[in-house]
């Protein structure tokens, strides 16, 4: 008895990996990785301006001032003001809203679809799989932004409409790793044992495979954020995405700041930048996770 | 009492437009006297998009008519100096019948098109027949202000008359149209549409050659019929669809002219580049934005509802925020304000949407809004063109107003074809953004979309009384009575609000100094023929 004790007795933790506080994981993180810290905060700070940008916003940013059009820079518009005497800032602010949720839905619904259809995939094969698969290639023989426009060109231009045109070039992209990865795990050893024991197919896929996939889902949904907000900037600057007077990052970038780039380059200076870091930041952000995660990268 | 002119802020801003506009016009008129026109060179310019077909009669884009003017001769033509005066083009004299009902021209001798044939009346008669009575299966834009017309006549090779079955008040002015340009019968007999695709004009240039999304060029006729004409040795269009290309095009020598309009952001920095050697001309437009309000739809059935919307909006305001940015600027009806027949700026402040006291205007929309039982407002779409100028920034405006009396806006672009199908079609929008642009300031032309059943009656309204003073003015030709009746329709469409006019617009433009004889008409479609255009050495 004593010796199946000793057995079930599991070696002390401290032998194999420190068990951290969620504070030290992140101290650790950012002593590691301080690029991909420089990404989170980024991100933290994007997050943050638009969750908070009532109260932040100076300004309302639809709120024309027609006594101000064209205010440089200055104490009272931090940015200046566009060509209707509409600040700058605020509309960035706001403008984080859209470029967010849109690049979060888009990113989160593309990989969940395109996850699921890879799970899918992987465990049933055969003729479903082949199928599956073909779609999956007729969809990526487009480049991911022709896609994305002729989505939206057939649905119009809306913000809802940006979100179903980014989302759909993700999903057979995700849907190509998930399911890789999950064809991997399906030919382990204890994936046929516990078949071999009787569990069901539910109990194998959600209890031995999904937890297996979803730290490259994961780091899929971080990585496709950053082109979700690019694509939504670059629907919007080609008149596909959000419609004036909506504050959009690529509307502002495409109506205004061409034609009075001379005159007052602020108007397309500002938004320039808040699509430049964000797109940064989620980039660093998700290149360092996916180094984090991966147990064959870690520690290098 | 305070002087009339500072009590009448417009008035006085008009004034000094009309005194400014009248003496451009006539130093221009002016300065052929002044300066020996020089032969040779050939005219560069830019255009901003391909036409669809070379046909005018089939088109109505700048795109086509800016093009091919030159190749081509009218019956009649707005003078290039003094417009809207109309003079002779191939016709050299014109009587009417005391009844109204006959009109008879004699042609100029010795025409040629350019493949050598002589033109004749039967040539006239042959392209009027298709402008008025349009074969199967040829599509003719401009039909319709031709209604009073029962039948082109030739009685020998240098006569032409027109029978109607009504005065027409309007039909010299039709006659002048630029889109009407003579065809030779011989191709029309073979083939309606010949013309979509050849050129076979007598005018003062022949085509030397089109490249399509590049370039169009003609050359000088030497057979063209007016003596000495014309100045240049051709002319050459560079075409590209950026603002931005045209403006650097013109900025950097590459080409001289840009008939159309130009941003005036773009205007300052080539000024500013090139100084004396730029000249601008801003001239009105013969257009104006606004919006058809679909009669036919909840909320809008209901006259309170509409009258708000058009109360909603500070005009005023509007002429001096959208001017610098679009080029959308002067407040008026449905007739250009300051043209012949357009309402008195006094009359018209007494309309609704026209108040000049802004707040006023909103608090009577709210009431009328919470009247029609919105008192908290409602959303509504706005449905737009996908074009920034003057489209957007139009939209833009009025939304932010919108806002203030508590409706609720969206603006949705739509590509130029869904924009018409929506719109013209099949009437499938709430609000949309309309502009009217026409050739010339006649009522026929910018009145007949306020009728019943009209294509052109985006709103899709009804009403009896329009319809009648509509067909009355069309009919009148003592301009005193035309002008009564002309403004009572303009009254009864504002006050009812079946439709929302926004500004009318004016327009930059650019060419450079060297560039001489050329008077910018009100609109970019008349005045493109060249003959009298000439290039000054440098």
């Amino acid at each position: 008895m004593a010796t199946n004790i000793e057995l079930t007795q599991p070696a002390p933790a401290a032998d194999l990996a420190p068990r951290l506080s969620v504070l030290e994981e992140v101290v650790q993180f950012v002593r590691k990785k301080p690029l991909g810290a420089g990404g989170a905060f980024i991100i933290l700070v994007m997050l943050g301006a638009a969750v908070f940008a009532d109260a932040l916003a100076p300004y309302d940013p639809y709120r024309a001032d027609y006594g101000a059009q064209f205010a440089r820079p200055s104490a009272e518009h931090w940015f200046g003001t566009d060509e209707f005497g509409r600040d700058v800032l605020s509309r960035i602010l706001y403008g984080a809203q859209i470029a967010l949720f849109v690049g979060f839905t888009a990113s989160l619904a593309g990989c969940t679809i395109g996850g699921l259809l890879g799970m899918v995939s992987a465990y049933l094969g055969g003729t479903v799989d082949l199928l599956l698969e073909r779609v999956m290639d007729v969809l990526l023989a487009f480049p991911q932004l022709i896609l994305a426009l002729a989505v939206a060109s057939i649905l119009g231009p809306a913000v809802q409409n940006v979100v179903i045109a980014v989302a759909i070039p993700i999903i057979p992209r995700a849907a190509r790793v998930v399911r890789a990865t999950a064809l991997s795990v399906k030919e382990n050893v204890y994936v046929e044992a516990v078949s071999a024991l009787g569990a069901s197919r539910r109990r194998v896929v959600l209890q031995h495979i999904l937890p297996n996939v979803v730290a490259p889902w994961i780091i899929m949904v971080t990585a496709q954020l950053a082109g979700a907000i690019l694509a939504e900037a670059a629907l919007s600057y080609l008149g596909l995405g959000a419609a004036e007077p909506t504050p959009s990052w690529g509307l502002m970038l495409s109506g205004s700041a061409s034609a009075y780039a001379e005159k007052a380059p602020w108007i397309g200076l500002f938004p320039g930048i808040a699509i430049s870091l964000a797109v940064f930041g989620f980039n660093l952000f998700g290149d360092s996770l996916r180094d984090a995660l991966d147990p064959k990268l870690r520690g290098r | 009492m305070r002087p009339l002119l500072r009590r009448q802020p417009f008035l006085a801003s008009v004034l000094v437009i009309a005194l400014t506009v009248g003496s451009l016009l006539a130093g221009a008129g002016l300065a052929p006297a002044a300066e020996t026109p020089r032969r040779g060179g050939v005219l560069l310019a830019v255009i901003g998009a391909d036409p669809p077909s070379l046909d005018a009669h089939q088109e109505s884009t700048f795109a086509n008519i800016e093009l091919v003017a030159p190749l081509y001769s009218t019956l009649l033509q707005l003078d290039p100096y003094h417009y809207p005066k109309i003079i002779g083009d191939l016709a050299t004299e014109w009587k009417i019948a005391p009844d109204g009902l006959t009109y008879t021209f004699k042609l100029h001798s010795g025409v040629k098109f350019h493949d050598g044939s002589p033109l004749t009346a039967a040539d006239v008669k042959a392209t009027y027949d298709k402008i008025i009575f349009p074969p199967q299966g040829v599509r003719s834009i401009r039909k319709n202000a031709y209604t009073a017309v029962t039948a082109i006549e030739a009685p020998d090779s240098s006569t032409v008359v027109f029978k109607l079955k009504f005065p027409s008040a309007s039909l010299l002015a039709n006659l002048a149209s630029p889109w009407n340009v003579i065809y030779p019968k011989k191709y029309l007999d073979q083939d309606p549409n010949y013309f979509k695709t050849h050129v076979v004009g007598s005018g003062p240039f022949k085509l030397k050659g089109y490249t399509r999304g590049s370039t169009f060029e003609g050359e000088r006729n030497p057979d063209y019929f007016v003596k000495d004409r014309p100045y240049l040795d051709g002319y050459k269009f560079y075409i590209s669809p950026e603002t931005s290309v045209r403006a650097a095009a013109i900025r950097s020598g590459r080409a001289w002219i840009e008939f159309r309009h130009l941003p005036t952001a773009e205007v300052e920095a080539i000024k500013k580049q090139l100084g004396d050697k730029i000249t601008v001309q801003e001239t009105p437009m013969t257009g104006q934005w606004g919006v058809a309000i679909n009669n036919t739809v909840k909320p809008f059935t209901d006259v309170r509802v509409r009258k708000a919307l058009t109360l909603g909006i500070d005009r005023y305001t509007m002429g001096k925020v959208l001017y610098s940015l679009t080029g959308l600027k002067n407040v008026g009806g449905l007739i250009r304000p300051d043209s012949e027949w357009g309402m008195a700026a006094a009359e018209l402040e007494k309309l609704p949407g026209f108040w000049r006291d802004a707040e006023k205007s909103r608090a009577e929309a709210k009431h009328l809004l919470a009247e029609a039982g919105y008192p908290n407002g409602f959303k509504v779409v706005l449905k737009n063109r996908n074009v920034k100028l003057p489209y957007q920034d139009f939209a833009v405006f009025l939304i932010q107003e919108w806002r203030k009396i508590g409706i609720d806006v969206e603006n949705r672009p739509l590509e130029t074809a869904a924009w018409f199908n929506d719109g013209q079609n099949t009437g499938n929008f709430e609000l949309i953004v309309a502009p009217t642009v026409e050739f010339m300031d006649d009522p026929d032309q910018f009145l007949g979309r306020y009728a019943t059943g009209s294509t052109q009656n985006w709103g899709r309204f009804s009403d009896p009384q329009v319809d009648d003073l509509f067909s009355r003015q069309a009919r009148t030709l003592d301009p005193v009575e035309r002008k009564k009746l002309i403004n009572q329709i303009e009254k009864i469409v504002l006050e009812n609000a079946y439709s929302m006019p926004g500004l009318w617009w004016t327009r930059n433009l650019v060419h450079w100094t060297k560039v001489k004889n050329y008077v910018a008409p009100p609109n970019h479609y008349t005045n493109q023929k060249l003959q009298d255009v000439w290039l000054a050495e440098e």
